[in-house]
Parts: structure tokens; C-alpha cells; sequence
């Protein structure tokens, strides 16, 4: 363990960063920011557990699952959110 | 077997120390870590795309979970600011030591570090009967009551800090979150001793030094 002090992370930081650390994409150094970041903080680390499960629930989803109207209401949230960034 | 120092040995394998959530659950990867058996360390682990990360005893307070391993890890390992990186790796046994009870001490005596830090503080501002309440609160709950009524004194902003730090420490510490107990009281440290470098690293080895005794991974002195 070195004497300098890693760098703290914050809980907004951690969200931008989940779905890299979930795709294994983040470089070392991150990566490890955020699992030290989990192991102080219960609403992240519980924030990332809904995560996952919303992950593997949708996998399970084909396209032909939904109706016509939860489809143009999914198109018409990417297209604002498309907008919003 | 050598000893979890992180230095590249000839041995082939070295010897670490890995946390896991219950029932041998890697805390953020989510698989399970296959157990010893008869005596025999588990299966060995090993990932296509990356590597497993143990802990040298120093590392300890930084990955707290809920049980404790002692691990073999393939040489060479890398060593990492604050883990050990290595191809592949297995658990050995577990330190039964390190328990539910462990976890909640370790979070206690973290706080109560903060407990002296603030303590100290207070009295040398002179602020005495707020010193002697401090000292006096009995549980993390009433420990965090008392100390959060003496955060918030603007005239004295070093008191106040070590104040306010140990009214978190002991807030989680009372909830049972230990490592961030721990943080809190590392970050205490540093406030009670801005102009030193090191205050953030010995209140760590100070940490370290607690699991591993409590755990049983050196000898009790």
C-alpha cells in the first residue's frame, strides 16, 4: 500500500462509470476506484445489484415481446433522451 | 509458500488473503469461488479476460466483506497500490476469525479512534465539557448524537471537522458499515493532522494490523 491516498470517487462519478465496470472497459486504475468506492458505499453497491438485474431481466426480452405501444413509447424516450445529451 | 509481499518469488504459487460476501461470492464479479474440501485448498480460479485480486495484510481495510480467505495466488503476481493481481488463484481456508461480530468490532473500534482524535481536539480548543460529554457517550448511536451536536461551531473549525467525522464513523459504524466506518476514521485522521503526510496511511495500517489480529493472520501480541 502506498502512502498517498487513492483517490475518492463520487457516487454520481460511480454511476457514469457502471456500464464500463460492467463490460470490464474501465483501465485499472478506475476500475479499482470503483470497487473501492462499492466497498464503502451501501446505495451503490445496492444502486449496482438493480443494475444487474434490470440487465439480466431485459436479456431475456425479444423484440416481439412488446407491443406496438411499449415499443413507441421506448422509441419516444431514446429520441428525447437522443435530444437531452 | 511465500508470504503475501507482493514480490515476484521463484515459489509458484504466493500466499494472500481474498474478501467475499457470503457463501464465497465475489463481492463485484458475482461468481462463486469453488471451497476447500477434504482438506484441499478449492479449484483454482482462473478468468479469460482478467485476472484475480487478493490482498497483502496492509490491503485489508480497503476490500472489507463479509468473509475472509486465505488464497493462493499463481506467481507472478502483480503488485498493485492496494491488491495483488495474479493469473489464477484459490482459496485455501477460511480465517473464521474474521465474523459477523468482527465486522461490526472493527467498525466500533475504528470509530472509537475518531472518538480520541475528536476527544483530543476539543480539548485543546478548549471546549472541556464538550471533551468530557464525548468521552462520557456510551454506544455509536449516543456517540454519534453527541458528536454531531459539536460539529457544527464555526469558531472552531479543527474540533468541529473531528467532530463531524466521527459523527458519520459512528453512524455507520452503528449500521454495521464497517468499512466506511473505517474510511471515515482514516479521513479523521488526516483532520486531526493536516500538515502530515502520513496520517492517512498509519490510521490504514492501524486498520490493517486490527483484522489481522482479529482474524487470527498473525500471532496476538
Amino acid at each position: 500500500m502506498s502512502a498517498a491516498r487513492p483517490q475518492d470517487l463520487a457516487c454520481r462519478e460511480l454511476v457514469e462509470l457502471l456500464t464500463e465496470f460492467l463490460e470490464n472497459a474501465l483501465e485499472e486504475r478506475t476500475r479499482t476506484q470503483v470497487e473501492q468506492h462499492l466497498v464503502l458505499c451501501p446505495g451503490c453497491t445496492e444502486y449496482l445489484r438493480q443494475f444487474r438485474a434490470t440487465i439480466g431481466a431485459t436479456r431475456k426480452l425479444a423484440e416481439e415481446d412488446l407491443t406496438e405501444a411499449v415499443k413507441e413509447k421506448l422509441l419516444d424516450a431514446f429520441r428525447h433522451w437522443r435530444q437531452g445529451s | 509458500m511465500p508470504s503475501a509481499t507482493g514480490d515476484r518469488g521463484a515459489e509458484p504459487t504466493m500466499r494472500a488473503w481474498k474478501f467475499l460476501a457470503a457463501g464465497r461470492v465475489a463481492p463485484f464479479g458475482g461468481h462463486t469461488w469453488p471451497g476447500p474440501a477434504a482438506g484441499e485448498p478449492g479449484a483454482w480460479v482462473r478468468f479469460p479476460e482478467r485476472e484475480v485480486f487478493a490482498c497483502r495484510a496492509d490491503d485489508l481495510p480497503w476490500w472489507i466483506a463479509a468473509e475472509l480467505w486465505e488464497v493462493e495466488l499463481e506467481q507472478p503476481a502483480r503488485t498493485l497500490e492496494t491488491q495483488v493481481a495474479a493469473a489464477a488463484g484459490r482459496l485455501v481456508r477460511r480465517m473464521t476469525g474474521w465474523d459477523d461480530g468482527a465486522v461490526h468490532a472493527y467498525g466500533v473500534a475504528c470509530a472509537e479512534r475518531a472518538r480520541a482524535l475528536a476527544v483530543e481536539a476539543l480539548s485543546r480548543d478548549g471546549r472541556t465539557e464538550e471533551a468530557v460529554a464525548l468521552a462520557r457517550a456510551r454506544g455509536m448511536l449516543e456517540l454519534c448524537r453527541v458528536a454531531r451536536g459539536f460539529a457544527g461551531d464555526a469558531r472552531n473549525r479543527r474540533s468541529s471537522n473531528l467532530a463531524g467525522y466521527l459523527a458519520e464513523s459512528s453512524m455507520r459504524a452503528s449500521e454495521g458499515f464497517a468499512a466506511a466506518a473505517a474510511n471515515i476514521a482514516a479521513n479523521a485522521a488526516v483532520a486531526a493532522r493536516p500538515d502530515d503526510p502520513g496520517a492517512f496511511h498509519r490510521e490504514r495500517q492501524w486498520q490493517a494490523r486490527w483484522i489481522a489480529q482479529r482474524a487470527g493472520l498473525v500471532p496476538a501480541v
